[in-house]
């Protein structure tokens, strides 16, 4: 019998499916790691899905954890191709979704925009009934109206409800009752209740989660039955898995039905990577960074735990006030600002880096596809950080004419050659990231020297090391696979979901037996949520965590409990842990009576077990793996005849001095010249920065 | 090459991130919910001599008033006496606290190798300064003593040490002084965040490479702002508008290539009633609109405005002196940027939206909470109906010109945190302005208190409705009513100390926005999606 365990991820995204394949053998402690890239196939991904899987030459009969990470539910959104949904709401408030917040980001601007409802109001419909903030019915629900309202939902042709009333975080009671009764009325088509997503006050914000995950749900759902068919078809024997935002999987039945939850799957999926890779390399904290095409997303790992909050949006940012997506997604800063990030001149001379990007089409103008922008790839080819000669691991020729024009009309904008304009270029997109990198850490009251920065994705290694300078950040690691890190997380992840409810409660002892109940309710509620999925109540671990602030305060700061009681007798500990994080990140502490605001409860059961080895070194010199020299321009750090390893020889135990650069046919690492790297038994590029 | 381009760039990203993060940090750790809801708070950066080099998000009209108080406190106290570890406190518009009493600004002189290099600073709404009305803010007042404690610029820290004897007289003159003592505590660890980032850029660069980023940015503001005015129409355009209580405003704008002059003498005289502003509030509203037609970017530093000379006359609304109180200060400020926005929009129809609610509606409702029997001063500012553009219909629902990433307050948290119930919260469609494009929805609410409260009110527009543009219809108007027990129906426009019992509702209003050009006659009026 075949002992082996394998767990596979598949990661589609815009361009390419990745996968990362994981086998194991207990007997013999052996572990094999595969990847492999097709192009996505789109509109039927399952294709590329199966394509990925043949290429790497995974049996997929012998699969026994199969994890699948999709952007679709963020392309739905983004692309406005979700369905007609209709609301029920409470009476009073039909225009919650369209009132907003009436925010004004943009705010010299008379000539805003305000983002546009995803419901019109002609679809936004009301019943009489009303809970108070404690969950206590006020007026009871009407039901009697919904068999009109349905009816026309129909004729206007919805094809999905979404359900949302006041305080039903407090008391679903009156939204599972005109729940049950869409479902009677109208079997077949498709609803949501808002409770089923969020347990939180706020009452546009709950909406319109609500809202989008309808508008999507459909298109979603039939996304991953025609996966899970194709799987089943071609040999597969499991279910798959599938990548959330919190950085966890979950069941296909269950994000079918609720799967604006896989929202931002993809960076969360980079970021549960570095924390598993802080596991492995015993550095529990961890600031994750990772540098795609259009964006680079950061985030920070503390005591090995991901962040993860409700508090997300998409399409904000200082024009507009976008629209807010209230469900578990890991806590990160995103900006915009990759390899593809275009460098331009304003009227007044000043240079900007992005967050326009050259896209795919035309891409940086290395491409040689048209683009005439200069972007930061091109800055890093005119500056030899790039080997013009192996880009994309030599699959494509760069057009080194167009970047060379490209960059030299930044240059002349600033009356500065082209090689100063690369460095600026440079210069600029590492300012950029430093700012994103602080947000994270510095300005939560963290220090980032005590943090090992993990970088990854295409530019993770280019950039890296000045930026961990710029902070003072003395061990960089860049992992091995940096350009499929994201399918690599998805293999380490566990089915994992975060229970989040507002629980307003003063944080004194007489009050400690509340919130222990509190906190069973909700554990009692994932085991039997578990169990209904097939995990047994025994492999579910726990964890709690608290958000605190101090009276009459808004925003709150979350604290982990651990998985003990809470006991009148620990309130005095649990306050002075709210009281220290408070002072770390906001410098001061007040004498104020502190508040309970809301429960967090994780829950994670493994699924398949597995360990990674590591490999003794190999005893060779890093010698073996040198390709070339050739002039690097470091920019802050001078130009220099720099050593060029091919990252595929690289062995482990290898060492190499700064400066030296490590191609890889899908990224490059950049070795300043005060730096050191070697290659830690599991494959990892580990560099120690001079101070 | 320490002064080159990029490190300038790369310094002058770091002005706006610090003052972005004093921003958050504010936002996150502030009490008064007008603080962190509301965001009735900005954050600013200036350089040594209080010059202003970049501001927070938040609110536009708060761009602008923190390089004044610099400025005064330099002048109260002479640049020899600050010292590093200071932190100063100003509220009175009499001693650079431009607005009104409730409005708090600290700040702090930043040093680097012993010399004074920049401030941070802030300026925050609190919700309760003492005077004769909780919430501070009585349409009664006459003087400004009776609008709560003066603040005349004082030393709050000193060697980085609280001056405790500054800080008991703060908060035992507040009806909420837990509240004052958690935002200024917030307002303080925001001004030492950012000043730590101003220092470690010039630290890392040096003050030299630090001077010559801060030249170059005001200069680049100046450009800037010239650039814009050159697309405006030279002339001299004049207004006249009739207010609410039949007091006739006026003014004159002069527009040439290199200069934007305003001038507002021969307004009324102060008032003995708190609808005066400080000569400094009069500028920030002329501010306000010459950076919406010339650089409407967020963009904003000393230089943006230097084009910009306003002319104001002493002992008029617009420059009042001596006692008169200023606690609605800001209703005058946002009716004078209607009246200035009007005035370009009859020159430059195509590029602003005609009329919008421009009012505050500002909202005090104070009482005592039925569930936990705490005292709560809930202050806001309500959101009204925007004007037509050239291009589409108003928006709806949105908070005034006078305020930007400003956030309503949620009904479910309004009914935790007050105890007081929301009936309904929907749009206003009421005398929308009808033309080519007609005006947004204003908002209808009803607030149904669970126990005896007492309300106090401004809200403008309560007679003379909204304007529309180049032949559009007008908007509505704003109201705040009580529906007593009885069913007996009371308008309010300015109201202070107004009771409001169990089983009265309170019903807010707000203005529908006026329209934008003539109905093309035989057409339908092209009406809102899905209406």
């Amino acid at each position: 019998m075949n002992e082996t365990i394998t767990r596979v991820a598949t990661d589609i995204g815009g361009t390419f499916t990745d996968l990362v394949s994981f086998e194991f053998d207990p007997n013999t402690g052996r572990s094999r790691v595969r990847t492999a890239k097709v192009e996505t196939t789109p509109p039927d991904y399952e294709i590329g899905m199966i394509d990925v899987i043949r290429k790497a030459g995974v049996d997929l009969a012998q699969i026994d954890f199969l994890a699948h990470g999709t952007t679709v539910v963020i392309n739905v959104l983004t692309e406005r191709k979700g369905v007609k949904v209709g609301l029920i709401t409470t009476e009073g408030f039909r225009d919650t979704l369209e009132i907003a917040r009436g925010n004004r980001p943009d705010f010299f601007n008379l000539h805003y925009r305000k983002p546009p409802p995803f419901v019109p109001r002609y679809l936004r419909r009301e019943l009489p009934g009303r809970m108070d903030y404690h969950g206590r019915e006020m007026r009871p629900l009407d039901i009697s109206p919904l068999k009109r309202i349905l009816e026309e939902f129909v004729d206007d042709g919805v094809e999905a409800v979404a359900v949302c009333f006041l305080h039903s975080y407090a008391n679903p009671a009156h939204e599972v009752a005109a729940e049950a009764e869409i479902r009677r009325l109208c079997p077949d088509l498709p609803v949501v209740s808002s409770h089923s997503i969020v347990r939180e006050w706020r009452e546009y914000e709950r909406s319109n989660t609500t809202v989008l995950s309808a508008y999507v749900q459909p298109v979603a759902e039939n996304y991953l039955q025609r996966l899970n068919d194709k799987l089943t078809a071609s040999g597969f024997r499991g279910s798959p898995y599938v990548m959330q935002s919190n950085c966890g999987v979950d069941s296909l039945s269950a994000t079918a039905r609720t799967p604006i939850t896989m929202v931002e799957s993809g960076p969360a999926s980079g970021i549960w990577g570095a924390a598993e890779l802080g596991g492995l390399i015993e550095e529990p904290n961890i600031i994750a960074l990772d540098i795609g095409g259009t964006t680079a997303k950061c985030s920070l790992i503390e005591n090995g735990d991901v962040r993860i909050t409700t508090d997300y949006w998409i399409e904000r940012d200082r024009k507009s006030a976008g629209y807010p997506v209230m469900v578990p997604v890991v806590d990160l800063v995103e900006i915009g600002n990759g390899g593809g990030s275009i460098a331009w001149v304003d009227d007044y001379g000043k240079l900007h880096v992005g967050p326009q990007s050259a896209g795919a089409l035309p891409g940086p103008a290395a491409y040689g596809r048209g683009g005439t922008d200069a972007t930061t790839t091109d800055a890093n080819l005119l500056l030899g950080r790039i080997n013009s000669e192996y880009f994309f691991g030599g699959e494509m020729e760069a057009d080194m004419e167009a970047v060379n024009r490209a960059v030299e009309a930044v240059g002349r904008k600033l009356d500065l050659a082209p090689m100063e304009a690369a460095r600026g270029i440079v210069r600029i997109a590492n300012n950029n990231m430093v700012n994103a990198l602080k947000l994270v850490s510095l300005n939560r009251g963290f220090d980032p020297r005590d943090f090992t920065l993990v970088a990854f994705g295409g530019g993770g290694g280019m950039h890296a090391v000045e930026l961990a300078q710029e902070l003072g950040v003395t061990k960089v690691v860049v992992p091995a696979d940096a350009a499929v890190f994201s399918a690599w997380g998805m293999t380490m992840s566990d089915f994992r979901r975060d229970y989040i409810v507002t629980h307003l409660t003063d944080f004194e002892p007489h009050t400690a037996d509340s919130i222990e109940a509190g906190f069973r309710e909700l554990e009692e509620a994932a085991r039997e949520q578990f169990a209904s999925e097939g995990v047994p109540r025994s492999n579910l671990a726990f964890k709690r965590f608290g958000k605190f602030r101090y009276q009459n305060q808004e925003h709150t700061t979350e604290i982990e409990l651990g998985d003990q009681r809470i006991t009148a007798s620990r309130v005095p500990a649990v306050r002075e842990g709210f009281e220290s994080a408070y002072e770390r990140e906001y410098t001061y502490r007040l004498d104020a009576p502190v508040e309970l605001v809301g429960l967090h409860l994780t829950a994670t059961a493994q699924v398949g077990k597995l360990s990674i080895e590591r490999r003794p070194p190999s005893g060779r010199d890093a010698s073996a793996a040198m390709q070339a020299t050739r002039s690097v321009d470091f920019a802050t750090d001078g130009i220099h005849d720099t050593a060029i390893y091919r990252g595929s020889l690289l062995e482990v135990g290898m060492q190499i001095g700064g400066p030296a650069i490590i191609e890889e046919s899908g990224s490059t690492t950049v070795v300043n010249p005060n730096c050191s790297a070697e290659v830690d038994g599991f494959g990892n590029i580990v560099m120690s920065i001079g101070i | 090459m320490p002064r080159d381009l990029i490190t300038q760039t790369v310094i002058q990203a770091g002005f706006s991130a610090a003052a972005d993060e004093m921003f958050s940090m504010l936002r996150k750790t502030a009490m008064s919910p007008i603080i962190h809801e509301v965001l009735d708070v900005g954050t600013g950066i200036t350089n040594a001599e209080g010059q202003l080099l970049g501001s927070g998000a938040g609110i536009p009209t708060f761009v602008g008033v923190l390089d004044k108080a610099v400025k005064r406190i330099l002048e109260l106290h002479g640049p020899d006496s600050i010292a590093d570890g200071d932190v100063f406190i100003t509220n009175d518009p009499n001693y650079g606290g431009v607005t009104h009493l409730s409005d708090i600004v600290i700040a702090l002189p930043v040093f680097s190798e012993g010399k004074r290099i920049a401030w941070t600073a802030s300026i925050a709404h609190w919700s309760d300064v003492g005077g004769m009305t909780p919430g501070s803010m009585s349409t009664r007042a006459v003087e400004i003593f009776q609008e709560g404690l003066r603040i005349p610029a004082v030393r709050l820290f000193a060697e980085d040490r609280p001056v405790e004897s500054v800080m008991d007289i703060i908060a035992a003159n507040s009806r909420l002084p837990e509240f004052t003592v958690g935002d200024l505590w917030a307002q303080v660890a925001a001004s030492r965040r950012a000043a730590r980032r101003i220092r470690s850029l010039a630290e890392t660069y040096g003050l030299a490479a630090f001077d010559s980023a801060v030249e170059r940015l005001l200069k680049e503001g100046r450009r800037r702002a010239l650039a814009g005015l050159k697309r405006l129409p030279n002339g001299r355009y004049e207004i006249e508008l009739e207010q609410d209580d039949g007091d006739v405003w006026r003014a004159q704008i002069d527009v040439s290539d290199s200069r934007f002059l305003v001038d507002l003498r021969g307004n009324p005289v102060q008032k003995r009633s708190p609808y005066n502003t400080s000569r400094d509030g009069a500028v920030i509203s002329a501010q306000m609109m010459f950076k919406a037609v010339t650089d409407p970017e967020l963009y904003a530093n000393e230089g943006s405005f230097a084009p910009l000379e306003v002319l104001t006359e002493p002992g008029t609304i617009f420059h009042a002196l001596g006692n008169a109180p200023h606690g609605y200060y800001f209703e005058t400020r946002i009716r004078l940027v209607d009246m200035l926005w009007k005035c370009l929009a009859e020159i430059i129809p195509e590029r602003l939206p005609a009329g919008h609610f421009a009012s505050i509606c500002g909202t005090v409702i104070a009482g005592r909470h039925p569930d936990t029997e705490r005292n709560f001063t809930m202050v806001e500012p309500q959101m009204g109906g925007w004007g037509a553009t050239s291009a589409r219909n108003g928006l709806d629902c949105m908070f005034s010109s006078s305020h930007g990433d400003t956030y309503n307050c949620p009904a479910e948290i309004c009914e935790a945190r007050y105890g007081i119930e929301v009936g309904w919260k929907r749009l206003n469609l009421a005398d929308k302005g009808q033309g080519r494009h007609s005006g947004g929805a204003g908002l209808s609410t009803c607030y149904r208190p669970r126990s005896r409260v007492v309300v106090a009110a401004g809200y403008s527009h309560s007679r003379k409705r909204v304007w529309g543009s180049n032949g559009g219809g007008p908007g509505g108007t704003n109201s705040l009513s009580v529906k007593r027990r009885n069913g007996h129906l009371e308008r309010h426009a300015f109201v202070s100390d107004l009771e409001v019992d169990l089983g009265d509702e309170i019903i807010i209003e707000t203005a529908t926005g006026g329209g934008w050009g003539q109905k093309a006659s035989g057409t339908a009026e092209m009406g809102d999606l899905g209406e």
